[in-house]
């Protein structure tokens, strides 16, 4: 289980957020821009300090770790391959990191379950959209963690890629045993993936819980046109 | 190109046996070489913090950076003169290590090091931040400790500008005159004796020597330039 509790005030937002996800569930979160999507995701990696946050994994706080502590992976929208590293390189990146050796027999599940053997010795500039989000994708679960922040990744990609990447997200959901907070502003990825949904807006939580709860839920706001589209795309879903 | 076919070959022999020349070219070489690493031990991490971090007096300390530039330079050879010399507090200071800045060697790397420090900030800077802050956080997420992160992310992929400034800075610490003639003008670096010989004896003693002296400098020029291409992030 993982738990979190923080409230961090900036000039323009007031973060007071408070949830517990179950362990090895996927979770999304909805909002609108600046909202507070983002900030969240980094205050639970670490990456931005947050005074009294409270992280706790099974119970244990972790919030007071550093990043590299945590188990932790956060995934940008830009999704930060690095540069100057082969697409091989940036996999096993996490084992040189923390001085270990490479858990050989998982590099090459990774590899080849999102298929990117093809181009391991590539630079990340050449390579296609669709495979740098495998790539990026890979390198994060190569890293083991115990939870996987994914902050838009797919935001950028048309709408077959989009698709055609949903099922590497599936994947990861059945065969890689991570806890993983999605973050988005499109419905579609929720309805495809989502066990848990939160949706936030104005820094506030105004909803958690099923997907299928918000149905029942009184929302107003962003919520509410979330769920307008939710129905729509249940009735098209259905349809097919 | 008409500095070198002006030249008559025996004018050029000459220049080639003329010791005191080489020594210079020398001199010049080893204090621009000195004062161009200690200009990326101090400046690369000076560049890394203004670059990283929001302090108070931040925008004062980017001003000073760039002042050497700013300064003419033979009053930075009389505020080094100044400073250094044995009569004042930080000239007593160094003597006791036995350390002393008129007519030294060591004048000749701090005033080559206080010309061309800048360079180095200015592109150190500019490097630090091109470098993508999401790669640095993504790095520590997956195990990375802030140190391996500079030195596996942030400094590869800022070394290409790192290294442009670093050039720039031996350019122009090599090509400094002005204030080596008050701070150091033994032992004689090449331009000062350049500028000596056509003082002395006017543009004929002088063409042999900057010729050899410009056809070193472009030596040096491209084998840097060579580096610098190789190291250039594909």
């Amino acid at each position: 289980m993982l738990s979190v509790n923080f409230k961090k005030t900036l000039s323009n937002l007031c973060l007071d957020i408070a949830f517990e996800i179950p362990k090895y569930s996927y979770s999304f979160i909805l909002g609108p821009s600046g909202a507070g999507k983002s900030l969240t995701l980094k205050i639970i990696a670490g990456l931005i300090k947050s005074k009294n946050a409270s992280i706790k994994w099974d119970g244990k706080e972790i919030g007071k770790l550093p990043p590299e502590k945590r188990q932790i992976v956060y995934l940008p929208q830009n999704l930060a391959l690095f540069p100057h590293k082969t697409v091989y390189e940036n996999i096993i990146y996490t084992f040189k990191s923390r001085h270990l050796s490479i858990n050989k027999d998982l590099v090459e599940k990774v590899i080849e379950e999102f298929q990117i053997s093809r181009f391991l010795n590539r630079y990340p500039q050449n390579l296609s959209g669709g495979e740098k989000q495998r790539v990026a994708l890979a390198r994060a679960i190569v890293a083991q963690p115990r939870v996987l922040l994914l902050d838009e990744p797919l935001s950028s990609l048309d709408f077959h890629l989009k698709m055609h990447l949903i099922e590497f997200l599936e994947l990861l959901k059945k065969d890689f045993h991570i806890t993983v907070i999605h973050v988005t502003h499109d419905p579609l990825e929720a309805i495809k993936l989502a066990e848990k949904l939160f949706i936030l807006e104005k820094g506030k939580i105004v909803f958690q819980g099923h997907i299928n709860e918000l149905f029942q839920a009184e929302i107003t706001g962003f919520g509410q046109r979330i769920l307008e589209v939710l129905k729509r795309l249940k009735i098209s879903l259905n349809g097919i | 190109m008409h500095l070198f076919i002006s030249l008559t070959v025996n004018e050029f022999i000459k220049a080639i046996y003329d010791r005191e020349v080489w020594q210079a070219i020398f001199t010049s070489f080893i204090g621009a070489s000195l004062s161009t690493f200690f200009g990326c031990l101090t400046g690369i991490p000076f560049a890394y913090i203004l670059s990283r971090y929001d302090f108070k007096g931040k925008k004062i300390l980017e001003s000073i950076a760039n002042l050497p530039v700013v300064i003419p330079h033979v009053a930075v050879g009389i505020i080094l003169i100044s400073l250094l010399s044995e009569k004042s507090f930080w000239g007593h200071f160094f003597s006791y290590f036995n350390l002393s800045f008129i007519d030294t060697i060591y004048g000749i790397v701090i005033a080559m090091a206080f010309v061309s420090i800048s360079y180095i900030i200015t592109s150190a800077l500019i490097g630090f931040e091109s470098v993508d802050r999401e790669l640095e956080m993504v790095s520590r997420t997956l195990g990375a400790t802030a140190f391996y992160t500079f030195w596996h992310i942030t400094f590869p992929l800022a070394l290409p500008a790192i290294i442009r400034g670093a050039i720039l800075a031996f350019a122009r610490a090599i090509s400094e005159v002005g204030a080596l003639l008050i701070l150091a003008y033994f032992p004689k670096t090449a331009p000062i004796i350049m500028y000596e010989r056509f003082e002395q004896y006017g543009l004929k003693a002088a063409h042999p020597v900057t010729v050899l002296v410009v056809f070193f400098s472009l030596i040096i020029f491209f084998v840097l330039l060579y580096f610098s291409k190789r190291h250039a992030f594909r």
